[in-house]
């Protein structure tokens, strides 16, 4: 075996170096962008994973998107207001589909019915059962009804999962967009290559010619060939990579805290129909540890509903509702009749470290109140199953809110939707319902506001979900690479918007 | 059956003992976690450090050996049960279970592993207890190819028809002939099986398909070990050192086994000849002999030391002449022979004396000018001609082989000779059965071709090692005669190794009996016969059957072992005409008449 | 040629089978294709786009009809499209198959090229210095797994050396010589193992051969020691060693997914774990199929040798 490989470097030896140069230099106005996942499918409206949504964001724009200051602006709309009581309007730009076809309203109101649709297999499909009606008044206006006042519309609209495509365009391998870049090849499961899009609305953008995105699913891989030059920008860098990537003085590593982690309950059967015991084991993890162990220290404590700091939402009376306090813990669970703990069983995966490492910590800190945990640890697509079926008595989540809006939480938290592997099963909570739809009606900020500090305190005690902490996304690039931006909290899926800054410096 | 060596079935039993004692050693919980230490090289109170959890290495690769220990080798000791049992059965009762044991074993294989798991786990749920039958599943085409393929190269060989002609059941046949024959290939497959089912464990428990963290197992420590394996490469190393030492262990022990089962009953050892014998040459030879040896003694060397199962033998073979060498089974005889051609097993050396062939003492020999010697100026044949042949080549070009070696004939001109040596050997249609592959042939024809093959270079000296014992009565007469046919035509000597004294009379001039690795009596045939020297000289006469049809007369007990020997006389413990004083003292090959010797100090009693 | 038609029929039968269990198995393990497309990410998809989306792709028929629709599509010899992007998934293994079978292919070489000789070697002079250190590396090399190899080489001689990339595939046609500089890393990886068990293999049949009476009988003759190995040993010790070569290159089959994930080498195991963790039914059959079919393919090849090897075989 030694006489293998030292045959292998013998004969490397003599052509390698030249060659990787050779093979490894790019132009300079191409960025290679290593993906951590091949899009499933680019259907413009489904949600098929982040790698997908990213591909997105260079390929379409939909009518608003967010800026690199997380705030919401024009995207192929070049302004919006609230129209009326329930309704909002757009004025479109001079903006063209890859095709050359301008964009018109009539594109608009097709992309976002299809959204609505009954067969329709979109993401905001459910959201947008809240829309009455879209109109075109005119080439450059939408109006778009909604059932009651909707103060999220915009948020809504501004996600990559309403692109705008070319009516009728929609095809198997996606539809004509009018984003930044457009894909000149793709090899299914390797790699897909953009160039720009010279007729992009924004004048001088974007800035760089062409990208190209090769897929390195492994996530040791996706490190070595940044560290080896094969890229120069990697996404979703792994937590115990992210040490060796600041080290390295030709690299940068950009992190915010993203997604978070936490704790789902089955309210229909077991134990946690109780809501003594779902508090007792919120305030029975050691926050810090799960950071340590699942993330290598990159992540922030959460101990109340994962709403950032940099939310205007952000109310440190319950940031710290599920603080740790295993005394509580055990008072909670002696007022629920079981002082001495009881048996239950944990669902994560085996499939995802950091599934597996938070329910290894939670397991060990549960067990030092006397809750006796069982690990439930299928692989993801069985995971996924059991979570839509309710097949748990509780399970980990690794999850992300649809924006830094406390409404963008509403799939996490709001019991009263159907069943769904995203959320507690069978765990009605028809307060946070209420309310979450009150703060959707409402148009005063400082309302907005009482009515989200109320939500907070509510949740704290339902305990709809058990947050446990943050997770740093991290994306790391070369020196050279500039012009990214990885956005924080619920926005962090969508940071692909920046990629039409990036330029090489 | 020999015995097992001691080294690898300690290391196997140390490994298998620290796993079941591991409650006793008193080390940390394995489960406990100290994230605030998490990934800490080593310490006094954490030797081997600790993982990504702050848990102890130490502990948790000793707990884990116990779960690994038990999943690998349960799941491999389950697929080499069944693999057997279905290999052996597909390929000795073949039909309908033949068809159903392949063909269940290529289902078994056009399933990528990661599919059959998921299978197994989804029906089962994870845990050990799954992994032992998915493991087990993965392993069993293996083991079913390798006993299959076994039984095929040996279900056609004469001693298993010849049992199946005796009506042995099935299952004996397959249990007692077979099973030793494929018994070395079975015991590779098992360690390697046991080995990687380990190192799968590892990927499939990565996958959530095998052990359920947080319990230990090494497979779970190398998959766990992956994600900090650049920073802590240390936890990859020690499940993986564990698992290194732990296959070597199986792995010796599997050698071990399969030499301790091993029907040829070979086991290491090297060839040394002792200093002093190579300071101290034997005497000159006399001129004349084919073959003289003289005081020769073959040693084998055990862990109790040296034991010798041919002491002190000497004797000498004219031109012309037939020497019979006779004795019962582990008599030492076929040693003698071997040591003559300097074809010993490894195991045995010769530890003193000298063999005379044309001038030339052949046990001082380098293997170079031995081989020159073998074949040309020394022949030999063999017992099973069958198993003595190379399946996989023409008879012709077995026979061809030996001319080459000796001459600077070409491929084509050899096998015009081999053609030749078919037809005086009195094979029918010598250019078609030139073609043959040994199992082609009967027997006696194959017997036929080895004769051929030991002529091929005139030899000056022939060595048949029983010849005949494997054959049936008339084709054994035929043998016979060929050989002495062949004999008085070349003048060349023979040497002719049996336990047949009827065999003996028929051929030889000369007899020489060997009894526990010694002479006891030499002399003319007919002589010797008429009136033998040796008490076991004539315990073996009358043990014969005879014409007379007077019952023969077994002689009680059996050979003594060489590392049994009584002092004194060896056949005293059997001899009926043992006194005190024979069981003591070294007793002397004497030649009390001309040309008689004896090693027997009543010998006059007898006459 | 009754024998080879024979042959074709249990070959059909055979693939058949195991396309059914497929079929089943597939479908009994839990997971619903629709449902994990739409998740991706850990976000909540509405049911209903899920259930719309179970419509489009036909998994709301019975399963009975699923069956006949696809046993009637695989006997016109249409693999059938992927749940995930309606891609043609004949034509995604087309693209995938030769290069996984490259890469086992490599792999075999250079493993026959150090097992063998080194499985001799060792059994020649067994329990000398060579066997002994040759056997510890053996040992060394099956108890480490693939993909501590991988990292390990991608580690020196990319990350490390910066020799070459540290992963990745060029088609041959494009770049010849990057291709084989691609390809040395996870060959060699994948022979590693490889070599190791035809190490052991090797040895243990050379052993066993060499106790038989026929090399015995060889040696008796005054045949030279290399003639005697090259003749009678090596010829008689192949049959096992081809054996547990072929049964190892079949599991390399499917069997190679950690190597093409660290070497990020986009072959067919990769696509058959991916189609298993989307629960990509026709994908996942169409690769099994694929893989049994040549499978079958293999056995044939291996039925030849033995006949080609061993005369007994050839008329027995």
């Amino acid at each position: 075996m030694v006489a293998l490989s030292r045959r292998e470097w013998l004969i490397g030896a003599a052509a390698l170096p030249a060659l990787a140069e050779t093979a490894r230099a790019a132009p300079a106005d191409t960025l290679r962008f290593g993906l951590s996942s091949y899009p499933p499918s680019l259907q413009p409206w489904a949600n098929t994973g982040t790698a997908a949504l990213t591909v997105k964001t260079l390929l379409h724009r939909g009518l608003l998107m967010f800026g690199t200051d997380g705030k919401v602006k024009g995207a192929l709309a070049s302004s919006w207001a609230r129209d009326g009581k329930n309704g909002w309007s757009f004025k479109l730009r001079d903006a063209l589909f890859h095709n050359g076809q301008k964009v018109t309203a009539e594109d608009v109101k097709w992309s976002l019915e299809q959204i609505m649709a009954p067969t329709s297999t979109a993401y905001l499909r459910g959201q947008f059962q809240a829309i009455a009606s879209i109109e075109a008044p005119d080439a450059k206006t939408v109006r778009i009804l909604m059932k009651q006042p909707t103060v999220t519309l915009p948020l809504m609209l501004a996600t990559p999962f309403a692109p705008v495509i070319a009516k009728g365009s929609l095809n198997a391998a996606g539809g004509i967009g009018a984003g930044p870049y457009t894909l000149t090849a793709q090899e299914r499961g390797v790699s897909l290559s953009f160039a720009a899009f010279a007729k992009f609305y924004e004048p001088g953008h974007p800035k760089l010619r062409a990208i190209h995105m090769p897929v390195y699913a492994d996530e040791n891989a996706r490190v070595a060939a940044l560290q080896s030059g094969d890229v120069d920008m990697i996404e979703y860098v792994p937590w115990q990579a992210m040490a060796g990537i600041q080290k390295n003085p030709k690299l940068v590593l950009n992190t915010v805290d993203g997604p978070y982690m936490a704790l789902a309950f089955n309210g229909g059967t077991g134990p946690f129909k109780d809501e003594r015991l779902r508090q007792a084991v919120a305030h029975a993890i050691r926050r810090e540890e799960i950071v340590a162990a699942a993330f290598f220290g990159r992540g922030t404590v959460l101990e109340g509903l994962p709403i950032t700091k940099s939310s205007e939402f952000y109310d440190p009376k319950y940031a710290h509702g599920w603080n740790y306090d295993p005394k509580l813990a055990k008072q909670l669970m002696a007022a629920a009749g079981v002082p001495n703990g009881f048996d239950c069983t944990l669902l994560s995966t085996a499939q995802y470290g950091m599934h597996l490492a938070t329910a290894q910590v939670v397991q060990q800190h549960l067990a030092a109140i006397g809750i006796k945990v069982k690990l439930d640890l299928p692989d993801w697509a069985t995971r996924v199953a059991m979570g839509n079926r309710g097949q748990y008595e509780f399970c980990v989540q690794g999850q992300t809110a649809d924006n830094n809006d406390p409404d963008g939480l509403s799939a996490y938290i709001d019991g009263t939707l159907p069943p769904d592997n995203a959320r507690s099963y069978h765990l009605p909570t028809p307060e946070i319902h209420k309310l979450l739809a009150e703060g959707r009606a409402e148009f005063d900020p400082a309302k907005r506001r009482a009515i989200y500090d109320e939500l907070q305190r509510v949740a704290i005690k339902v305990v709809p979900l058990a947050a446990l902490c943050w997770r740093a996304q991290g994306y790391a690039m070369t020196k050279n690479v500039h012009g990214f931006t990885n956005m924080p909290g619920g926005l962090n899926f969508y940071s692909g918007y920046s990629l039409e800054n990036v330029y090489f410096g | 059956m020999q015995r097992l060596r001691p080294g690898p079935v300690a290391a196997v039993g140390a490994i298998a003992l620290l796993a079941l004692l591991v409650p006793l050693f008193g080390l940390d919980n394995p489960l406990h976690m100290d994230i605030a230490h998490r990934l800490a090289r080593p310490t006094l109170a954490h030797p081997l450090g600790q993982d990504a959890y702050g848990r102890d290495v130490l502990s948790r690769l000793l707990w884990g050996a116990r779960v690994s220990l038990a999943v690998a080798s349960s799941s491999s000791l389950l697929a080499c049960l069944f693999g057997t049992a279905l290999g052996l059965a597909g390929g000795f009762l073949r039909g309908p279970v033949e068809f159903v044991a392949l063909r269940g074993m290529d289902v078994v294989l056009c399933f990528p592993p990661l599919l059959l798991a998921l299978l197994v786990v989804t029906l089962l749920g994870p845990g050990a207890a799954t992994l032992i039958p998915v493991l087990a599943v993965l392993y069993l085409p293996g083991f079913v190819r390798v006993v299959y393929a076994g039984v095929l190269s040996v279900r056609n060989q004469d001693y298993v028809e010849a049992m199946r002609s005796l009506g042995a059941g099935r299952l004996r046949i397959m249990l007692g002939t077979i099973l030793p024959n494929v018994g070395g290939p079975v015991l590779v497959q098992l360690s390697l099986a046991a080995a990687s089912a380990v190192v799968l464990e590892s990927g499939l428990s990565f996958l959530g398909l095998g052990v359920v963290p947080p319990a230990p197992s090494w497979g779970l420590m190398i998959g766990e070990a992956r994600a900090t394996m650049l920073q802590a490469p240390l936890l990859l190393l020690w499940p993986c050192l564990a698992l290194s030492v732990t296959i070597l262990a199986l792995n010796a022990l599997c050698d071990a086994l399969r030499d301790a089962v091993d029907p040829h009953g070979i086991t290491r050892g090297r060839r040394r000849a002792a200093l002093l014998e190579r300071l101290a040459p034997g005497l000159l030879p006399q001129p004349g002999p084919a073959l003289e040896l003289v005081g020769l003694t073959i040693a084998i060397d055990t862990p109790a030391g040296p034991i010798h199962p041919v002491r002190d033998v000497s004797l000498r073979v004219m031109p012309h002449e037939t020497l019979a060498l006779v004795g019962e089974s582990g008599s030492g005889k076929s040693l003698t022979g071997l040591a003559t051609m300097g074809l010993l097993p490894p195991v045995a050396r010769v530890a003193g004396g000298a063999a005379w062939i044309d001038g030339r003492d052949v046990l001082r020999l380098d293997e170079a000018a031995l081989r020159r010697l073998r074949g040309a100026t020394v022949a030999m044949i063999f017992q099973d001609p069958l198993s003595s042949l190379n399946p996989v080549q023409r008879i012709a070009t077995q026979i061809g082989e030996a001319i080459e070696a000796h001459g600077a004939s070409g491929a084509r001109a050899a096998w015009r000779r081999a053609v030749e040596l078919l037809r005086h050997v009195g094979i029918p249609d010598p250019e078609r059965r030139a073609h043959n592959f040994p199992h082609e042939m009967s027997g006696g024809m194959r017997q036929r071709a080895m004769i051929a093959m030991a002529i091929a270079n005139q030899p000056r000296l022939l060595i048949a090692d029983e010849p005949t014992t494997a054959l049936d009565v008339t084709i054994q007469a035929q043998v016979l005669d060929l050989l002495a046919t062949l004999r008085r035509e070349s003048g060349m000597a023979l040497v002719f190794i049996t336990h047949s004294l009827p065999v003996v009379a028929e051929i030889a001039d000369r007899v020489a009996v060997m009894y526990a690795g010694e002479i006891v009596e030499q002399g003319r045939v007919a002589e010797v016969f008429a009136r033998p020297l040796h008490p076991y000289t004539a315990a073996l006469l009358a043990s014969v059957p005879r014409e007379d049809a007077s019952l023969p007369e077994p002689i009680p007990g059996t050979v003594p072992p060489p590392y049994a020997l009584p002092p004194g006389c060896a056949f005293a413990p059997r001899c009926r005409l043992a006194r005190a004083d024979c069981a003591s003292g070294t007793l002397p090959l004497t030649e009390v008449m001309a040309e008689r010797l004896t090693r027997c100090r009543r010998w006059s009693e007898l006459a | 040629m009754l024998f080879v038609l024979k042959r074709i029929g249990v070959s059909v039968l055979l693939v058949w089978v195991v396309a059914t269990i497929v079929f089943l198995a597939i479908r009994m393990v839990p997971g619903d294709p629709a449902a994990i497309l739409l998740s991706q990410g850990g976000v909540a998809p509405d049911p209903a786009a899920v259930a719309a989306l179970r419509v489009q792709l036909g998994l709301n028929q019975p399963l009975g009809l699923q069956y006949v629709e696809d046993m009637r599509r695989l006997l016109v010899g249409n693999l059938g499209q992927s749940l995930q992007d309606q891609t043609p998934v004949a034509g995604e293994i087309l693209r995938r198959l030769p290069r996984t079978l490259e890469l086992i292919g490599a792999a075999a070489v250079l493993a026959v090229l150090v097992g063998l000789p080194a499985g001799l070697v060792a059994a020649m002079r067994r329990g000398g210095t060579f066997d002994r250190i040759a056997s510890w590396l053996a040992a060394a090399a099956l108890a480490v797994p693939v993909f501590v190899v991988g990292t390990l080489m991608v580690a020196i001689f990319a990350q490390g050396l910066h020799w070459a990339p540290a992963g990745g595939y060029v088609s041959f046609a494009r770049h010849p010589l990057r291709h084989l500089v691609l390809l040395a890393m996870p060959a060699a990886t994948i022979a590693v193992g490889l070599a190791a068990i035809l190490f052991r293999m090797t040895r243990a049949a050379v052993l066993d051969v060499s106790m038989r009476d026929y090399i015995r009988t060889a040696r008796a003759k005054g045949v030279a020691p290399r003639r005697i190995l090259a003749r009678h040993v090596l010829r008689n010790a192949l049959m096992p060693i081809v054996t547990v070569l072929a049964l190892n290159l079949g599991s390399l089959l499917g069997g190679t997914v950690l190597v093409e994930y660290v070497f990020n080498w986009p072959g067919l195991s990769g696509l058959l774990v991916d189609a298993v963790n989307a629960r990509d039914y026709p994908e996942v059959q169409g690769v099994v199929l694929v893989i049994s079919v040549l499978f079958v393919a293999l056995n044939l090849v291996v039925d030849l040798l033995y006949a080609l090897l061993d005369p007994r075989v050839r008329h027995g």
